[in-house]
C-alpha cells in the first residue's frame, strides 16, 4: 500500500456535521466528522485508484454554534420521473415549497466560524487498473491542491455550508496552535461502509478531543460484529 | 452526545436508593391510570375505582409503573392488561380508517399471546373471566360514567385482595412482559449511543412535557421520504442505528427531567429547559430558581444569594466542582422537537458565568414588589417583546407590564446560550428592547395610565447588554453602573439624563397634575436625533425655571445646577448629535432611566419627592 500523508486547513462561515439521530431537527456534531473531511479531500482529487484514510483533525477556532429554521420539502425526486425525462428529453422535476403539502420547517443547530486541519493518507490502491506508479497522483493532488482546484466545491457536512477557503498546509510545525480545549465526543460517526452498495452502513468510533486534536484511528471503528474496519 | 449523557443520567437515577426517585427499569414505565376495575376471581366486576384527586385546582391522577406500552399511531395496538377504555371494555369510538381487528379484540388477543406461565396466573385468569363475562354494567353505574364516554381514559384491572397491586404488575405478568420485549425480530446493530451491539429501536417512543401545541413528540424521527438517506426508505430506525435499552433510558430520562414537578425544568420562551449534571449535585435542582419561575420570588433572591456566597468564599462544594452540568433547550416544531441549545459545562465554569448575568442585571430600583424578584430568563425576553392579544406558541407573559408578548423565536435559545457561555447577549434582544422603548414612549394603558417605557427590566437589559459588549470587545469604552453615575463622560448617557431633567423641571413648573409632558411628544425624537429636539427642550426648560423661580428659587437654583453638571464635562462640538445609533440610543435610555432612579440619600433637592 503507497500512501502518503497531507494536511489540508480549511476554513467556512457554517458548517453542519449531522448527527444521525437528529438528521431531521439537525443538530451537528461539535468537531467535523471523518466523513466529512474525507468528502474535503475527495471535493478536490479522487478516483477509483486512489482512497483517503483521515487520520487526524485539528479545531483551530473555539466551537461556536447557531439556531436556523428554514423551509424545505419532505419528498424526494422519484427515479423513474427522472429516467422519463432524460428519455424525453424535457420534463418538470421540480418540488414547489410554496405547495403547503410539501414544506416542513426544519430548524437546525450549526456551528459557526469553523476553522480545522485535516490531516489524511492518500492511498493509491494496490488494486488499480491504471498501471501509473504512485508519483503521478501524489502530484496531481498536490498541483490541485495548491491551485485551489476541485471537483466540486468544498462543502462541511451539508452543501450549503460551502468553504471559505482551502490551503494545503505543508510544514505543520510552522502553523498557529490548535485550541487547547478537552472534549469528549462521544460515539461519533466514522463514515458509512459501503461494502454492500444497497444497504450501507454506518461505522461508529469512540471521539476525544485532547488539546483541539482528535485522532481518528481506523483500528478503533466498532462494528456490529465486534472486528474492526478492515482498512 | 445528547442522547448519550441523557442515557447515563438515567444509569445514575435508575440506582437511586431512594425508590420514589429511581427511574422505572427497562421495559416498565410509569402511566396515570385514572380507573381500575376490581374484579373478583371468577371474572365479576365488583367496584370501579377513579383514582383522581383534587389538590387545590389540580387534578391529580395516580401514576402506577406497568409494562411498556406500545406506541400509539393510527393503527390498532393493544397495551398488556391496561389501555384506553375502548380498548378495555371495547367501549365504542369512531375510529378513523378500517382496522383489522376491533381495540378489543386486540386487547383480548395481547393477553392470550401471553406464555403459559403468565396465563395461568390467577390475576390473567381473572381478566379474561371477566372480558368473556362481558358485563360492565358497574361500570356504567359509576357516577364517571359520562367522564369515561366522553374522554376514553385508560383503565387498567385489579384483583379483589391484591393489595396494592394492578394485575398488570402482578410478578408473573412483568415477567412475561419483560421477555417479549427481547423477543422483538429487530436487526442486531451498532449502537450509535453506547456502542454496543444491539437489537434496533425501528420507532421511537414519544418526548412528552414539551410545552407546545402537541403533547407528545419525538426527537428521533423519520416519517417523510426526504429526512431518509442512504435508501433506507420507510425503515425509520434505520436511519440512525440505536439500540432497545438506550433508546429506552434516553426517553424515560428526559421524559422524567420533563414532568411537571420537576425541579430540573423552566421553560425560556418557547424552549422547555432541563438541567442535569453528571452527578449528584445541589446545583441541579437550583436552576430552576435562578432563571425560572415567579411562583416563589424569594426562593429566586435566596438562590442568587446561595450561588453569590459559595463563589465568594471559593468554596463550590468540593466534589462538584468539576460536576459536568448539561443544559437541553427543546421547542416544538411541527411534528417533531428541536434542540435551541445543548451546552455542557464543569460546574466551575458555569456558576461565575451565571453569577456575572445576575451582577450585570443590577439595576436601581423603585421600591415595590416587582423590585423584590429577581429577573427571570423570561422576563428578559418580555422587555423586548411587542404586545398582542393572542397567547400562544411565540408569546411570553410580561410580568412588569402585565399582558401578553410576542417574541423573537430564536431569542430564546440565543439569550440561554449567551448567560451560559459567558457571552454578550444576543444583538436582536438590544435592538428589540430599545425598538420597544421608541414605539411606547407616548403610549398609554386602557384605563389611560402610561406604560413605563423604560421599565427597571427594559434598563437592566440594556446596562446588562451594553456592559457585556464592552468587557467582550476589551475596549475602552467605560461600563455603566447600577445607578446614576454622575462622572460617566458618554455623550448620549448625559443626553438621556438631560431629557429626564428638562421633563421633571416641566412638571415642576406646572400648577396641575400634567396628562402630557416633552416625553410624550419628543422621547423617541430625542433618542434617534438630538440635534433637532435638543435645543428646543433647552429653550422650553427656560421659561419653565423662570417660572419656578418665581415661588421656589431654591429649587430652581436646584434645577439649574442639575443642568449645569450634565452639560459640563461634554465639550460643545460632539453635544446634541444629528443622529443615534442603536447602541447611542440605547445609552440615551439608560441615562434616562437613571436619573429618574435617583436613591433617596443622594438628592439633595429641598423638596425630594420621584414622581411616575
Amino acid at each position: 500500500m503507497q500512501s502518503k500523508r497531507y494536511c489540508l486547513e480549511v476554513t467556512a462561515d457554517f458548517a453542519c456535521f449531522t448527527r444521525p439521530e437528529m438528521k431531521v431537527e439537525r443538530v451537528s456534531y461539535d468537531v467535523i466528522t471523518p466523513s466529512a473531511a474525507r468528502a474535503v479531500f475527495d471535493a478536490i482529487f479522487w478516483k477509483p485508484a486512489i482512497r483517503w484514510h483521515v487520520r487526524r483533525i485539528e479545531v483551530l477556532k473555539p466551537i461556536r454554534w447557531m439556531n436556523l429554521r428554514r423551509n424545505e420539502v419532505v419528498s424526494k425526486v422519484p427515479i423513474g420521473a427522472v429516467r422519463t425525462a432524460m428519455a424525453a428529453g424535457t420534463g418538470n422535476l421540480g418540488i414547489y415549497v410554496d405547495d403547503s403539502d410539501e414544506r416542513a420547517q426544519r430548524a437546525g443547530l450549526f456551528l459557526r466560524d469553523v476553522a480545522y486541519r485535516l490531516h489524511a493518507d492518500l492511498e493509491v490502491r494496490a488494486d488499480r487498473s491504471d498501471p501509473e506508479p504512485p508519483q503521478k497522483f501524489f502530484a496531481i493532488f498536490e498541483r490541485r491542491a495548491e491551485t485551489g482546484q476541485c471537483v466540486n466545491q468544498p462543502y462541511l457536512g451539508c452543501r450549503e455550508f460551502s468553504v471559505n477557503r482551502f490551503r494545503l498546509v505543508t510544514d505543520a510545525q510552522k502553523e498557529p496552535a490548535p485550541i487547547t480545549e478537552d472534549r469528549d465526543l462521544g460515539w461519533m460517526l466514522y463514515d458509512m461502509d459501503f461494502a454492500s452498495a444497497v444497504d450501507p452502513q454506518p461505522l461508529f468510533f469512540r471521539a476525544r478531543m485532547q488539546d483541539g486534536v482528535v485522532e481518528c484511528d481506523w483500528r478503533e471503528v466498532a462494528k456490529v460484529d465486534g472486528s474492526g474496519v478492515a482498512r | 452526545m445528547i442522547l448519550q449523557e441523557l442515557a447515563r443520567y438515567y444509569d445514575r437515577k435508575a440506582l437511586d436508593p431512594d425508590p420514589s426517585r429511581r427511574l422505572p427499569a427497562f421495559g416498565l414505565e410509569d402511566k396515570e391510570i385514572r380507573f381500575v376495575i376490581e374484579i373478583a376471581q371468577d371474572g365479576r366486576v365488583n367496584q370501579l375505582r377513579d383514582t383522581q384527586r383534587i389538590e387545590g385546582k389540580k387534578r391529580r391522577v395516580r401514576s402506577f409503573l406497568v409494562p411498556q406500552g406500545t406506541k400509539k399511531t393510527s393503527g390498532v395496538t393493544a397495551n398488556l392488561l391496561w389501555d384506553k377504555a375502548q380498548y378495555v371494555i371495547g367501549l365504542q369510538r369512531p375510529r378513523k380508517g378500517k382496522a383489522k381487528e376491533s381495540p378489543h379484540a386486540s386487547f383480548r388477543r395481547r393477553i392470550e399471546e401471553l406464555p403459559a406461565t403468565a396465563r395461568t396466573d390467577a390475576g390473567v385468569r381473572a381478566v379474561l373471566a371477566a372480558l368473556d363475562r362481558d358485563d360492565w354494567s358497574i361500570l356504567q353505574a359509576h357516577e364517571a360514567w359520562a367522564d369515561i364516554v366522553d374522554r376514553d381514559p385508560l383503565m387498567a384491572f385489579q384483583l379483589v385482595g391484591d393489595a396494592d397491586l394492578l394485575v398488570c404488575q402482578r410478578p408473573a405478568v412483568v415477567a412475561a412482559a419483560l421477555e417479549q420485549l427481547n423477543s422483538d425480530d429487530a436487526p442486531i446493530v451498532m449502537c450509535l449511543v453506547d456502542g454496543q451491539p444491539r437489537p434496533l429501536k425501528r420507532v421511537h417512543d414519544a418526548i412528552k412535557g414539551v410545552m407546545g401545541p402537541r403533547p407528545e413528540t419525538n426527537i428521533v424521527s423519520f416519517n417523510e421520504r426526504a429526512f431518509e438517506s442512504y435508501g433506507k426508505n420507510e425503515r425509520q430506525g434505520e436511519n440512525a442505528p440505536i439500540g432497545q435499552r438506550a433508546a429506552f433510558a434516553y426517553k424515560t430520562a428526559l421524559n422524567d427531567l420533563l414532568r411537571k414537578d420537576s425541579r430540573q425544568r423552566i421553560q425560556v420562551g418557547d424552549a422547555s429547559t432541563v438541567f442535569w449534571a453528571d452527578r449528584s449535585s445541589t446545583f441541579e435542582e437550583l436552576f430552576p430558581d435562578l432563571f425560572g419561575s415567579h411562583d416563589d420570588p424569594d426562593r429566586g433572591v435566596a438562590a442568587v444569594k446561595a450561588l453569590f456566597d459559595s463563589l465568594k468564599t471559593g468554596q463550590l462544594p468540593v466534589g462538584e466542582r468539576d460536576a459536568r452540568f448539561f443544559v437541553l433547550g427543546l421547542a416544538p416544531n411541527a411534528a417533531r422537537l428541536s434542540v435551541r441549545f445543548w451546552l455542557h459545562e464543569p460546574l466551575a465554569k458555569l456558576a461565575p458565568r451565571i453569577a456575572q448575568h445576575f451582577h450585570d442585571l443590577d439595576i436601581a430600583r423603585s421600591n415595590d414588589e416587582w423590585s423584590r424578584r429577581q429577573f427571570t430568563a423570561n422576563d428578559l425576553l418580555a422587555a423586548s417583546g411587542s404586545p398582542t392579544q393572542r397567547p400562544g406558541e411565540d408569546t411570553v407573559y410580561s410580568y412588569s407590564h402585565r399582558r401578553h408578548v410576542r417574541v423573537a423565536r430564536s431569542l430564546s435559545g440565543q439569550l440561554m446560550q449567551s448567560i451560559l457561555r459567558g457571552m454578550p447577549y444576543p444583538s436582536g434582544l438590544l435592538t428589540d428592547v430599545v425598538g420597544r422603548i421608541r414605539a411606547e414612549a407616548s403610549a398609554k394603558e386602557r384605563d389611560g395610565r402610561r406604560i413605563d417605557h423604560v421599565s427597571s427590566v427594559r434598563a437592566a437589559v440594556i446596562r446588562a447588554s451594553l456592559n457585556r459588549r464592552i468587557r467582550f470587545d476589551r475596549n475602552s469604552n467605560k461600563e455603566y453602573s447600577m445607578a446614576l453615575d454622575r462622572t460617566h463622560p458618554d455623550t448620549f448617557y448625559r443626553l438621556g439624563r438631560l431629557f429626564a431633567t428638562y421633563e421633571r423641571i416641566q412638571r415642576a413648573s406646572a400648577d396641575r397634575e400634567l396628562n402630557r409632558t416633552i416625553r410624550d411628544s419628543f422621547f423617541g425624537a430625542a433618542m434617534t436625533s438630538p440635534r433637532g429636539v435638543i435645543p428646543r427642550l433647552a429653550r422650553l426648560a427656560e421659561v419653565h425655571l423662570r417660572d419656578i423661580a418665581r415661588d421656589k428659587p431654591g429649587l430652581a437654583a436646584f434645577f439649574e445646577r442639575e443642568l449645569y453638571e450634565i452639560v459640563s464635562d461634554v465639550p460643545v462640538e460632539s453635544f446634541a448629535p444629528a443622529m443615534a445609533r442603536l447602541e447611542e440610543q440605547a445609552r440615551f435610555a439608560l441615562g434616562y432611566y437613571h436619573q429618574r432612579h435617583v436613591p433617596k440619600k443622594e438628592s439633595t433637592e429641598p423638596t425630594a419627592t420621584e414622581e411616575a
